[in-house]
């Protein structure tokens, strides 16, 4: 036991456990932000694990192409858009199911960015790290929230801005409405299907802007596994927050920081069992969802599909 | 004499077909200002069809409008809306866990201001007398209030036009005579032209200023209420001799036997000797989110006896219905059938005790619209081949289907027609040819009739009756007063989840049923028994 | 076949072909609806070959090294139909919770732990080999049970969604498997010259594996034939039994359901079970049948068969016959793929053309339902 607290004061002492924390935290945050409109309009956006892989690939092959960081980032938020589409317009044109749509759609990608990969190898550079003068000194937390490389600045400003446009606009009243009762808002003239779509583009490009910090904030090269489920993780965490943003988003952190102790823990010399860290977040968000789950409350229609005339 | 006012909308000559079937035919409508024109017919006579045409849910085939003069084409709700038509919609129209502003505004164009959509809800209500929070929840509103946010959602456009689909539904009396006093406010301070829909009679003939009767998809007579009355009124919109009794539902009209009307008097509920059929004592329930659904609800209902359950929509009655199916399971109190105690909730323990249910959602709990007629005729007991194993007997389903289609006469286009492909009256007979033949004890009956026309009113209200007098006990939830008081013997009033009164259907007292209705009773009757 | 193809085109996912849809209708669209399928697989492959030539390949190469990785070459469909076995079965427990309408994403992970339960039992039992392979078999089927139990229980016990708990429990499987295969207490192999090969079991012996057919060059394992027959018997519970009739009125119509007397937690608990059951089978199928993995468990072992399966099920649209087909034709995509190498083309286009096809099959059906649905409900409204 006391062992064990050493190892956790230790853990909570060391800059890099934060560094990693928030790294992997932000990405999830990425994913989870756009997924949290999806839901509030009331779709499971499964093809965000996708719609982030293709971002990565685009990052990497806009990265490659031309150099610059930007131009990467760009390719990422259209290769999100253009996947999430296809949910989009299958599930809330056509009304298949939903789940279906979306896995069929990662595999697809998986298929392609990999088959791509391999045909063109492509390889970016990466973006540098920016230490914000003055914030970057802060003990301990500092370099974490202001040491990174420079996409991930771009997290921080996207939640405030998110939070504003789901509660605070006529946009945002529409999808929470959609999602809520689609009859309804129906007769309201709002255009459920359209808002419904609009959500998850929205879920798209934030994916794909994720996979893009991801690629190039940390690798440079695009590899099959750059992903490797941290799209379900980002579900997870919006369910994990009870539909709220500041629920989703501490459930990212949670998440992130049990992945990076995974990491940190061996490196600062502890033996861990990685593989009961690696299933945590999972595990974790079973347990919430399982001690939880009379009192959530989700948004009353999501994952069905709106057809005008039913019901 | 009325002097004419000049017209806000005028329909000429609107024709719609849907498939074979006329809906409207060659229709000349005319609202004015500072009127309220109510448009009367039994369900399926067209009427609603006539508003989906004005306020653009469906474009006329022939035919054409004029608004304010204007000759218009409306395509859209939001055509409608520009042109200055609101609808007051039968189904609410709210979101429930947004704010009543929020709901208030949703579907507008313009930017999202809270302070100011707060504000102009503040002055609508201040305005009419719709008193109302901005800030609340729409969840935490009763269907009095809720309606009253989807008035005030009307009238924020300012709408020269007001169109409301039986808007009475879901109210007390007393609300509705509220409703119609706001409704007189509309018209005479700001002249707007209001068209109330409906099929009661009562109404129409306390809340209009003129009339236009529909039948079959035509008008058949335009008056004004000053010269009209009931009588004729019934005759023109129905057009044929139906059963007296079913005619009450079909019109709205509730008729007292005054012979028969002796306060106090006919208590059969003390009979002595018969054993209840069914017996509910002390139920109670609660929601997934911790809402009373039934609070602790005692009746009972003998062999042969027909209980209605009046009350105003949301007051329990889902809850009820659902318990009686099985898919409710009480927190405390007991079901007991035939005098076995049934446990609730537990999957199909009402069924085979002999509790035949009519449900209200017929499209969730009545039936399985992806399957097919005999597939549905068979729900509860599938015939077993004697091949053992479980195995179906596909073609004795089969059989008995066509011999259930028959007795019952159910139109489809065959035993493996999809239940969807019916027509809600022919939904509503393959649910009476199941539940009725499998010999129930008990036959629970929630809103049976609603939206069906007169001939199926009267079908299904006979088949309740003879389902009577072969001995079921028969117990009718319904938020329709006429139907109540048509059907039933007995009239138990449900308010909150609990029975807050009861009374013989010879000794009724609308008022004081409309009070305990409205849960103001308690303190009524008691100051009533003082005296 | 195709009739019935036609037939259920417009019927929602998860209800049956017995619900019996009024055929004169279908009859007279039947046309249209072929061509909407035509129009959507031909579109399919034109993308796949597009995808090809956009990067350099041919794709008339590519697709004569498919047709000879899967078929053409000696010995070649035998292996294709090793890897059709698990499919099917993954896919055949997809259905049965289609049926029930339930959505169970998690094949990957309980046919990972039924091979886990079933390399367990192998490894350390001993005894007559045909009762060891007998009980194999039964521990693959339990252990993917077990697994698919878990989220039963979640789902009906704390009300969370099958969809998201089946998912989550494959990462889970592939972290507690990982960590059997570390312990030699569990699953890794304990013969120290293997000391450097970490991370596998022991191999299954000799007498513990499935007998192999031989025919016309081609091996296979004797487990085709359960399969089919479990495919037979799958489609006639489905149609012609009471527990069949009662599964798809949960599917379709829950609250109907549960009056009548079906209730969800057992039917729909089981079923999830039973399709785990399904998955832990193809799980203890591939590790004895000799074509996954050579006898041992590996890190990665699933490869993929539980995703693919599910996809089979529903390019199959929810039938079971059907899904024999769509096993071998995904089957023989993957042992295609092997073959790819000789053209210079990355062995991964063939997920890219699984995927495409899913989805081709996919469209169709939905937009017959969509636009019949439509039609009839504003004729029936207006009926009434």
């Amino acid at each position: 036991m006391g062992e064990f607290l050493s190892a956790v004061g230790d853990v909570l002492s060391s800059e890099s456990t934060y560094l990693s924390g928030w790294r992997f935290a932000c990405a999830l945050a990425f994913v989870a932000l756009g997924e949290w409109v999806a839901e509030r309009a009331g779709t499971i956006n499964v093809s965000v694990e996708g719609a982030m892989l293709a971002g990565a690939f685009a990052a990497v092959v806009g990265g490659d192409l031309t150099g610059s960081i930007w131009v990467g980032l760009l390719f990422a938020v259209v290769a999100g858009l253009l996947v999430v589409m296809i949910q989009a317009h299958l599930s809330h044109n056509l009304t298949v199911n939903q789940f279906v749509v979306g896995l069929t759609i990662n595999i697809l990608v998986a298929g392609t960015a990999s088959y791509l990969n391999s045909s063109l190898s492509p390889a970016s550079p990466k973006a540098h790290v920016f230490e914000v003068p003055g914030l970057v000194e802060i003990p301990v937390l500092g370099p974490a929230l202001f040491g990174q490389p420079w996409p991930l600045y771009l997290l921080y400003p996207l939640i405030p801005i998110m939070w504003w446009v789901v509660y605070r606009t006529r946009w945002g009243l529409e999808v929470r409405a959609a999602g809520e009762n689609p009859q309804a808002a129906d007769v309201s003239s709002v255009n459920v299907n359209a808002r419904r779509r609009q959500a998850i583009y929205v879920a798209g490009i934030t994916s794909g802007l994720g996979g893009g910090y991801l690629l190039l904030g940390w690798i440079g090269r695009f590899e099959d596994a750059i992903v490797g489920g941290q799209g379900f993780i980002a579900i997870a965490a919006v369910y994990f927050g009870g539909w709220t943003l500041r629920g989703t988003m501490f459930g990212c952190l949670l998440f992130g920081s049990v992945n990076s102790f995974r990491i940190s823990l061996p490196g600062i010399g502890y033996q861990i069992n990685s593989e009961m860290l690696s299933a945590l977040p999972y595990v974790l968000t079973i347990l919430v969802l399982a001690i939880f789950s009379k009192r959530i409350r989700e948004p009353q229609s999501l994952a069905q599909p709106f057809v005008r005339g039913l019901r | 004499m009325v002097t004419l006012q000049p017209a806000a909308a005028e329909l000429l000559g609107i024709t719609k077909r849907f498939g074979a079937v006329v809906a409207c035919s060659n229709v000349d409508l005319k609202l004015r200002k500072g009127e309220i024109h109510g448009i009367l017919g039994e369900n399926g006579a067209g009427k609603s069809t006539l508003m989906k045409v004005l306020i653009g849910l469906a474009l006329p085939d022939a035919g054409s409008i004029l608004i304010h003069g204007k000759p218009s084409r409306i395509k859209d709700p939001a055509e409608a809306a520009s042109l200055g038509i609101g609808m007051v919609h039968q189904h609410f129209s709210l979101v429930e866990p947004l704010t009543v502003w929020e709901n208030v505004i949703l579907g507008e164009q313009a930017r999202l201001s809270a302070s100011s959509a707060r504000r102009r809800v503040k002055e609508i209500s201040e305005r009419y007398g719709l008193e109302i929070d901005p800030n609340d929840r729409v969840f935490n509103l009763s269907a009095g209030l809720r309606q009253r946010v989807e008035i005030i959602k009307c009238l924020r456009r300012d709408p020269g036009i007001v169109v409301l689909d039986e808007p009475t539904a879901v109210l007390t009396p007393q609300e509705s005579e509220q409703l119609f006093r706001v409704l007189r406010r509309v018209v005479e301070r700001d002249n707007k032209a209001v068209a109330l829909v409906s099929h009661k009679l009562d109404e129409v003939l306390s809340a209009t200023d003129r009339i236009t009767i529909m039948r079959a998809g035509e008008v058949v007579e335009r008056l004004n209420t000053s010269e009209a009355d009931a009588p004729s009124l019934a005759r023109a919109m129905l057009g044929r001799p139906v059963s007296l009794r079913s005619k009450g539902i079909a019109l709205g009209h509730i008729e007292i036997d005054e012979g028969l009307a002796e306060e106090g008097g006919g208590s059969e509920s003390e009979e002595p000797g018969i054993l209840p059929v069914l017996r509910i004592s002390g139920a109670s329930a609660k929601g997934r989110d911790g809402r009373v659904l039934l609070d602790s609800l005692s009746l009972e209902v003998r062999p042969g006896e027909i209980v209605g359950v009046a009350g105003v929509e949301g007051n329990g009655q889902a809850a009820l219905g659902d318990v009686m199916s099985s898919l409710l399971r009480l927190q405390s109190g007991t079901v007991t059938v035939g005098g076995k105690q049934i446990p609730t909730g537990k999957p199909g323990a009402m069924a085979r005790a002999g509790v035949a249910v009519i449900p209200s959602d017929r499209h969730e709990s009545g039936c399985v619209l992806n399957m097919s007629v005999a597939e549905n005729l068979t729900l509860v007991s599938p015939p077993r081949s004697s091949l053992g194993l479980g195995i179906l007997d596909r073609k004795a389903r089969r059989s008995q289907a066509e011999i259930l289609m028959a007795q019952f006469a159910v139109q489809a286009s065959g035993p493996e027609a999809p239940m969807w492909s019916l027509s809600g009256g022919n939904q509503q007979r393959v649910l009476l040819a199941r539940e009725l033949s499998g010999n129930p004890k008990v036959l629970v009956a929630s809103q049976p009739t609603r939206g069906l026309d007169v001939g199926g009113i009267e079908y299904v209200s006979n088949r309740i009756r003879q389902a009577a007098e072969e001995g079921v006990g028969v117990l009718l939830i319904s938020t329709e007063l006429e139907e109540v008081l048509d059907i039933a013997e007995r009239i138990v009033i449900l308010f909150r989840g609990g029975i807050v009164g009861e009374m013989p259907r010879s000794g009724v007292d609308i008022e004081r049923l409309g009070l305990l209705m409205s849960g103001a009773a308690a303190a009524t009757a008691a100051g009533a028994a003082a005296c | 076949m195709l009739n019935r193809l036609l037939r259920r085109s417009a019927a929602e996912e998860a209800s049956d072909g017995s619900s019996g849809l009024a055929s004169q209708q279908r009859l007279q669209s039947a046309s249209g609806v072929l061509f909407i399928y035509l129009v959507c697989i031909v579109a399919a492959l034109v993308i796949s070959a597009l995808v090809v030539w956009g990067t350099g390949g041919s794709w008339s190469s590519v697709l004569s090294s498919l047709l000879d990785g899967s078929i053409r070459r000696p010995g070649r469909w035998g292996k294709t139909i090793g890897e059709a076995i698990p499919l099917l079965l993954v896919a055949l427990g997809m259905i049965i919770n289609l049926k029930a309408g339930l959505v169970n994403i998690g094949q990957e992970g309980q046919l990972y732990v039924g091979a886990a339960f079933a390399t367990y039992v192998g490894t350390f039992m001993s005894g007559p080999g045909v009762l060891v392979l007998i009980v194999i078999l039964l521990a693959g089927i339990l252990g993917g049970a077990i697994w698919a139990g878990i989220a039963s229980v979640l789902r009906y016990w704390r009300n969370i969604p099958e969809v998201f708990s089946t998912l989550l429990l494959v990462f889970v499987a592939n972290q507690a498997v990982g960590y059997g295969l570390k312990n030699t207490r569990l699953l890794l192999d304990p013969t120290p010259d293997t000391g450097n090969r970490n991370l596998i079991s022991d191999q299954l012996a000799e007498g513990t594996r499935l007998p192999r057919l031989e025919l016309f060059g081609n091996e296979f394992p004797v487990s085709v034939f359960v399969a089919l027959l479990l495919a037979v018997s799958v489609s006639l519970v489905m149609r012609r039994t009471i527990v069949g009739f009662r599964l798809q009125m949960l599917g379709s119509g829950p609250r109907a359901a549960h009056r009548a007397g079906v209730s969800d937690r057992l039917y729909g608990g089981l079923s999830l079970a039973v399709s785990g059951a399904f998955c832990g089978l193809a799980g203890a199928f591939m590790l004895t049948g000799g074509d996954f993995g050579n006898y041992r468990l590996t890190p990665g072992f699933p490869v993929n068969i539980g995703w693919e399966g599910l996809l089979v099920a529903l390019m199959a649209r929810s039938q079971p016959i059907l899904s024999v087909i769509a096993a071998f034709v995904f089957a023989a995509l993957r042992t295609g793929a092997g073959f790819l190498a000789a053209t210079g083309v990355d062995s991964e286009i063939t997920k890219v053309v699984q995927a495409l096809l899913v989805l081709a099959l996919l469209i169709p059906p939905a937009i017959l339902y969509v636009r019949d649905r439509r039609r009839t409900l504003a004729a029936a409204k207006e009926r009434t």
